[in-house]
């Protein structure tokens, strides 16, 4: 049947990230209207939304960079397995090696390729020798499908590699920390096709040993890339469902509008 | 929603348009129908030549209706209610074309038979038939434009009746045909075209579930009621 669901196999696993009543304020703007979600474990969760509906806020919230903004308050509660990543003992930046990140314009550090891999193992302590660093890093750039191109040059500096190669030098910084869930704001927005779609492969081989979280304009790479979506406006999350069916036959008209681009 | 406009104003021009020849392909269908029937039964062979000629239009208009619609795939990616639109699109314009096919068929037979004597009262009744068929048709091309589910599956329930005719005619011809050998050939020639009104019924309710899908989301998944016999029965 016309049914994207079809090809796809939405693996219903296990429930990685939930998120209830979560309200989100910058000053005296209310950003996020109590959403409640669940995100599962090996899967592809895209969230789309027309700017300023609260998608990239509500992403940040799962890896706590909004505590990076002053006047951003978080309410509400957000658990990574079970465990609220807002209680006062969770380091955020232990926090952040677990939920990794991957923004819209590729940002390695100005540093060698093999250094940007290298960092957060190093100040993670994940390794204890210069074997077993090397042994991450090539890891970490195979699972980002970098190495065959870096492998030559890894003491090249990473701002020198192009565009698409950078972002995935930022996809291998983020997998060497051996995090659980990757989260990625508009990660081809800034990308050719090509490394669109080089980006979009490694998506979903990703997605085989984590749980990835993608904020996209392009609604055509939400419903290639993802097995769940989530549709955001004004600040509310409006449906969530597997996204076959939210690209063929969402149920709420809201959804309909936005995905079909008629004016809501 | 649906009927909300879409930002890109082209965007809507496009699937009106499409729809718009989607809607003439149907009533020349429509007219294909009456016309063949009427050929046959009237044993008028000039209009059952236009019948024939006249296919190659919807023929056409089948051809650019499949090419629009690739385009808007190619060029808007559509989803949803849009998507919808432009796979049933695709579907009926298929449907028609083949109900088409059939009605120049009825036209081609009734040419080939008009030297024989008519047997008694059987191009009325595949007259009846078709005119079944065509009104189901007019149905459902209504309930397509209305984006009425309701009518097309009324539409759908109705195929019952054109397979129950065409099991009676069915019976009917073998009898005659057992009766008089000399009835074997204008029967055999009325069989398919009893065979092919009673297709168009099948293709007629093709479109009422494609017009199901565009309204729902969701094809039927009942069991249509079937009345056609004749696969199982061995003769008088």
């Amino acid at each position: 049947m016309n049914d994207m669901s079809v090809s796809r196999d939405v693996d219903t696993g296990e429930i990685k990230m939930r998120a209830r009543g979560v309200e989100v304020f910058y000053g005296d703007t209310h950003a996020i209207k109590s959403v409640d979600v669940d995100i599962e474990d090996k899967t592809v969760t895209a969230f789309i939304g027309p700017s300023g509906c609260g998608k990239s806020t509500f992403l940040r919230c799962l890896n706590r960079m909004n505590d990076t903004i002053d006047v951003a308050r978080v309410k509400g509660e957000i658990t990574l397995d079970g465990e609220d990543i807002y209680d006062p003992k969770v380091d955020p930046v232990q926090l952040r090696a677990k939920v990794g990140m991957v923004f819209q314009k590729p940002n390695p550090f100005p540093k060698s390729i093999y250094d940007n891999v290298a960092y957060g193992p190093r100040i993670h302590g994940l390794s204890t020798s210069k074997g077993e660093l090397d042994e991450i890093v090539e890891k970490s750039l195979r699972r980002a499908a970098l190495w065959d191109e870096a492998k030559d040059r890894l003491q090249e500096p990473g701002t020198g590699l192009s565009g698409g190669q950078q972002q995935r030098l930022c996809i291998a910084r983020a997998v060497a920390t051996n995090p659980e869930v990757l989260l990625m704001d508009e990660p081809c927005s800034a990308l050719d096709p090509i490394a669109t779609a080089q980006v979009e492969e490694l998506i979903d081989e990703l997605r085989t040993r984590y749980s990835v979280v993608i904020v996209t304009h392009s609604m055509q790479q939400a419903a290639r890339v993802s097995q769940k979506t989530a549709f955001f406006h004004l600040g509310e999350l409006v449906e969530y469902g597997e996204t076959g069916k939210i690209f063929t036959n969402p149920d709420d008209s809201r959804t309909e509008s936005y995905i079909t681009g008629r004016i809501g | 929603m649906a009927n909300s406009e879409h930002i890109v104003s082209s965007f809507d021009r496009d699937l009106e348009a499409i729809q718009a020849r989607i809607m003439r392909m149907g009533g020349l269908v429509e007219e294909a129908i009456a016309k063949s029937a009427r050929a046959l039964d009237t044993q008028d062979i000039d209009l059952a030549r236009t019948v024939r000629a006249e296919d190659k239009a919807i023929d056409k208009l089948e051809e650019q209706v499949n090419e629009e619609a690739a385009r808007i795939l190619v060029l808007r990616q559509p989803s949803a209610s849009d998507l919808r639109t432009v796979l049933s699109v695709f579907r009926i314009s298929t449907n028609l074309e083949r109900i088409g096919d059939y009605a120049k068929n009825i036209a081609k037979r009734s040419e080939a038979i008009m030297d024989h004597p008519p047997v008694e009262g059987a191009s009325s009744s595949l007259r009846r038939m078709a005119r079944q068929v065509e009104l189901m048709l007019k149905d459902a091309l209504d309930a397509y434009i209305q984006h009425d589910a309701a009518l097309a599956q009324d539409v759908r329930s109705r195929d019952v009746e054109v397979d129950q005719m065409y099991s009676a005619l069915f019976r009917e011809y073998l009898t005659f045909m057992l009766e008089d050998p000399r009835n074997i050939t204008p029967c055999m020639h009325l069989h398919f075209m009893a065979k092919n009104i009673e297709r168009m019924g099948d293709h007629v309710t093709s479109i009422s579930e494609q017009v199901i899908y565009l309204v729902t989301g969701e094809l039927p998944d009942d069991e249509r009621p079937k009345e056609d016999r004749t696969p199982y029965e061995l003769g008088a």
